[in-house]
């Protein structure tokens, strides 16, 4: 058993998805294929160890669950695991642990992505795979059973245990509500339930299809040759049936209300305070990522350092921002002892206010930049991380450059612009939503304060009221 | 004019102009000493000065005095017929064209030379590897204070890690002081007598560094993430906090509730981890890996200033610990530094052996732990091996079979096949005592422990009897390959990696005949180690569940 001294950093300091970059990096040569049917194929020549990272992306995601029937994008991506070609689940799983491979396949919220990898010498069977997997799933009725009340039971046993992963997904059900930027991914107890094997099969034949495919391949071997055999394989390969739905920016949440999940006998609350925040195409992106470090982004920011660090109310909190396509959520999310939620609460509160009104000094600022810059390139060392960074720039409709001059932007980023970006993004004190998972009995009166309270207990087979 | 003509007569242009070549040649010397070896970190800005103030004072000589047959005299005394200036004139042509093709000829000579080593005796080279396995690049070097440093270079991209192995963990604890040497890796970072608390942090973020750190039974780690540039500070931070830690008594009671909060996280409200503690407790009678490694919470609370203070002295000395670096780096440069910022740390009497040997267990053990579940939970643990011990590797490739993955054995059976249970996995200790197999399984809300338990003893009774294919061996070999490389990937993968076969297998030269041993190995050597271990004597069973729930045992 280790004991981790922190654990919520890793992935924090870049969250638009796998999107990333810093000075001096730049993005490797690259082929780039497209073909007629609009399936795109990005490969990358990478030599040093004998490994292939593999990243499939599949337009759509969790956005395109209907409506109660959150976690069927994921569903199909895991059923994508579950037989496929020739092969049945068992066999499957088999063929790709017996190479010493690792392939799996879940649901984002807007694209379903295929992620693996595979010594060198197995080249052909990655292609093959990939291929049966896409074109030849089995989506058969009884694993799909079997893999839906699994998931259920998972969801239940998931309340049992370490709530650190659920809270966000309690966060955003809360404050996007119906708006698909709510929908949980991996779905609830009650909306995995809803689904049944002919959603499973309608969705394969609307949502996924050559005209939404990404395929991204880095690592040892033959780029040209893998080009051939990829293109030979979907060059006639259908559309999707189904246009993607458009997705409406989301409205800014104007005031407070409070979501308390009860979770009896709790010795411990975990809480998420947001609204809604930016997309992935926001201009100043650099300026953002520098604020957001040195607010909750790093080990000495400043909500741990007053949370954390001075006033030992937490192992953790972290500023945390979800950058979709449109405005996802900014949260900060951490977790106390039960008699200390009201004091936590108040002060990441006030850690906001003083956020909003002081910004962060020159020396700050030319702390965060080393830090971004210098934690940058073990991002995009091994063939696996090339291959999602490909595949993520393409599915957002990114250039090169986004990768390429975020470093200079970075370095270069101005105080009063860092100062104005805080103004824009972060929110209000008066506007907020707040989740706070714990034993309501102790909880109810003090919460209260924050706004209105809606309350549910955590054995609700669904993740919002 | 006229003075322009004397100024070129006297060959004051051309001093100047060699003057000016010198320099650019000296410091250019200057920065490539100072990258490859320790001298101070002024040396540039004294040499650029010591330049510049010597420039005047230069034309004022080549202005005032004058090479002659006879010597060295006074421009103005000499005869200007017997004047050789115009030969002196043509030496400093030739000296300037001489500095020029050097400087040129070094500057791109630089990047073919490996260093410029000879110039620096003092700085040893370390050891290379002995086994033509290993990278030849790898070096490695013991100090005087007993600190051994691993270096291993990758150039490509311009970052460095360094690992900081501590003999200290849970093992090294007795009760009062159960979870000491977990906190101390979060005192680690509550400052010295030169930084305040958080000071530590500071520096390094701020100079583009991350950082983390772990605790295990066996040992406390310490890892940093830096660009190149940010090398000397991390030594001279890394440095100090091993040498002049302070217990500063506010930031101590801060920290306990901090780490409060991280055993109420992990543990209290994780029925996983409530069952996994209470499992260690059970199956560990007599060796400290009973212990929880975040400690018991009265002893959380009780530890004394004496406590920290005599630990930090035995456990944190040099010749307690090893270093792995791996990235941008020249083991020259490492070796240099690290003779510079920890040479001068004191080694101290070794700590006190773990003596205690678990005695053999005779007779199964059951537990039962009481907690708010919807979901019940199924550990069972057999003591095993060391990480040294033949058979550990052809026990984790056994429990590689059995539970890693949806193609185990296990999943296969209890996941698809029954459906007893939502998910099992398994993990072997690989510590420097004798550890546990641990299966731990997550059942469906209505789920039948008794059954599972049956279901699972009759798999492993199975594997005992007849043993596993030579598929299912290659599989396992396959994996266990393929994370090999895996591990290699990345700088970070490498540093860990040496740096566990050091510590725990004597010789970081042992993960390199990992490729040949799993060659070795056969379906026999996996079957001898399920019949070594698989032995109801020797498990502990334990059931997580409600309160209301009845029949677990």
């Amino acid at each position: 058993m280790r004991s981790l001294r922190t654990s919520v950093f890793a992935g924090v300091a870049f969250l638009s998805g796998a999107l990333a970059s810093a000075q001096g990096v730049t993005l490797p040569e690259y082929h780039y294929v497209e073909l007629d049917n609009g399936a795109v194929f990005i490969l990358h020549e990478k030599r040093d160890v004998p490994l292939i990272g593999v990243q499939a992306l599949i337009s759509g995601g969790a956005v395109t669950d209907p409506e109660g029937k959150a976690g069927l994008s994921n569903l199909f991506a895991t059923m994508l695991e579950k037989g496929a070609g020739e092969r049945d689940a068992a066999s499957f799983a088999e063929t790709v642990a017996g190479v010493g491979g690792s392939l799996s396949a879940s649901a984002g919220l807007e694209t379903v992505s295929i992620s693996g990898e595979f010594l060198a010498r197995d080249a052909d069977l990655v292609v093959e795979l990939l291929v049966d997997m896409l074109r030849a799933p089995a989506l058969d009725r009884s694993e799909f059973s079997k893999l839906r009340d699994r998931q259920i039971d998972l969801l239940t046993a998931a309340k049992d245990s370490d709530l650190r992963p659920l809270t966000s997904i309690y966060g955003n059900a809360y404050l996007f509500g119906d708006h698909p930027y709510g929908t949980p991914v991996g779905g609830s107890e009650a909306s995995l339930a809803a689904i049944s094997h002919g959603d499973l099969l309608a969705y394969y034949d609307d949502f996924v299809g050559a005209d939404r495919l990404i395929i991204s391949l880095a690592g040892d071997f033959d780029a040209a040759e893998m080009i051939d055999k990829l293109s030979a394989a979907f060059v006639d390969w259908r559309p999707a049936a189904e246009a993607l739905p458009e997705i409406e920016a989301p409205a800014p949440e104007v005031g407070r209300r409070v979501l308390l999940v009860d979770k009896p006998g709790a010795t411990q609350s975990y809480f998420w305070i947001g609204n809604v925040g930016v997309s992935m195409h926001y201009p100043q992106r650099a300026e953002l990522n520098i604020a957001n470090t040195l607010f909750g982004g790093r080990f000495t920011s400043m909500l741990v350092d007053e949370m954390r660090t001075k006033a030992g109310l937490t192992y953790g909190v972290r500023s945390s921002l979800q950058r979709p396509s449109k405005p996802g959520s900014f949260a900060i999310v951490s977790y106390t002892k039960t008699d200390s939620t009201v004091v936590a609460i108040d002060l990441a509160i006030e850690l906001l206010a003083r956020l909003r009104d002081e910004g962060f000094d020159d020396d700050l600022i030319a702390s965060g930049k080393n830090y971004i810059l210098g934690q940058f390139p073990p991002r995009l060392e091994t063939a696996e991380q090339l291959a999602n960074q490909f595949a993520a720039l393409q599915a957002a409709g990114l250039d090169e450059s986004f990768v390429n001059d975020y470093g200079a932007a970075v370095a270069g980023a101005a105080s009063e612009d860092i100062r104005a970006v805080i103004a824009d993004v972060y929110p209000q004190v008066d506007n907020l939503v707040f989740v706070v998972i714990g034993d309501a009995e102790q909880l109810r009166d003090a919460v209260a304060k924050y706004g209105p309270v809606t309350e549910m207990s955590i054995a609700d087979p669904r993740f919002r009221p | 004019m006229a003075l322009f003509a004397e100024l070129r007569r006297r060959n004051v242009l051309k001093v100047a102009l060699l003057y000016a070549v010198a320099c650019w040649l000296i410091l250019w010397f200057v920065d490539v000493v100072q990258a490859e070896v320790s001298v101070p970190a002024w040396t540039d800005v004294f040499t650029y000065f010591v330049l510049v103030v010597g420039y005047p004072v230069a034309l004022w000589f080549a202005w005032t005095y004058e090479i002659t047959s006879s010597g060295l005299k006074k421009a103005a005394d000499v005869d200007q017929t017997q004047s050789i200036v115009y030969k002196t004139g043509q030496k400093l042509n030739s000296a300037v064209a001489v500095l020029l093709v050097l400087g040129v000829l070094a500057v791109f000579g630089q990047r073919l030379l490996p260093t410029f080593e000879f110039l620096v005796p003092g700085v040893p080279e370390g050891d290379a590897p002995a086994s033509a396995d290993v990278p030849a690049d790898i070096r490695s070097l013991t100090l005087d204070n007993g600190l051994k440093i691993i270096v291993w270079p990758d150039h490509d991209i311009p970052n460095v890690v360094m690992y900081n192995f501590v003999r200290a963990g849970g093992r090294n604890e007795y009760p009062g002081i159960t979870g000491l040497s977990h906190f101390f890796e979060h005192m680690m970072f509550l400052g010295t007598s030169n930084l305040e608390p958080g000071e530590f942090d500071r520096t390094m973020e701020a100079a583009g560094g991350a950082n983390n750190a772990y605790t295990s039974s066996d040992l406390t780690v310490y890892m940093d993430w830096f660009p190149v540039s940010a090398l000397e500070t991390i030594f001279e931070i890394e440095a100090d906090r091993f040498q002049n830690l302070e217990t500063y008594a506010d930031a101590v009671q801060s920290e306990r509730e901090v780490v409060y909060s991280e055993r109420r996280s992990s543990v209290d409200n994780d029925n996983f981890s409530r069952l996994a503690e209470q499992m260690q407790a059970t199956a560990f009678v007599a060796h400290p890996y009973q212990f929880p490694v975040i400690g018991w919470p009265s002893d959380i609370e009780s530890w004394t200033e004496d406590d920290l203070r005599s630990y930090y002295e035995t456990y944190y000395a040099p010749n307690n610990r090893t270093i792995v670096i791996t990235g941008d780096v020249t083991p020259k440069q490492i070796f240099g530094l690290a003779e510079k910022h920890f040479g001068p740390i004191p080694a101290q009497e070794p700590p006190p052996a773990v003596d205690t040997v678990e005695p053999p267990q005779a007779g199964e053990r059951r537990i039962v732990v009481e907690a708010s579940a919807q979901t019940p939970l199924l550990h069972i643990a057999f003591h095993a091996g060391r990480a040294k011990d033949p058979q550990t590797l052809p026990l984790s490739l056994l429990l590689n079979i059995l539970a890693d993955g949806d193609s185990s054995r296990l999943h296969r059976l209890l996941v698809e096949e029954e459906q007893t249970a939502l998910s099992v996995g398994a993990w072997l200790d690989e510590g420097f005592d004798p550890g546990l197999a641990y299966f731990y399984l997550t059942l469906p809300p209505d789920g039948d422990p008794a059954l599972v338990e049956r279901q699972l003893l009759d798999a492993l009774a199975a594997v005992v009897a007849e043993g596993i294919t030579e598929a299912e061996l290659e599989k396992a070999r396959n994996i266990v390959l393929a994370d090999f490389w895996r591990a290699l990937a990345t700088i970070n993968g490498k540093a860990s990696a040496i740096g566990d076969f050091e510590v725990f297998h004597g010789s970081y030269e042992e993960l390199f005949k990992l490729p040949s041993r799993l060659e070795a190995i056969t379906v026999g050597d996996l079957q001898a180690a399920a019949a070594a271990v698989f032995d109801t004597d020797n498990m502990t069973l334990g059931v997580l569940r409600s309160p209301d729930e009845e029949g677990a045992l």
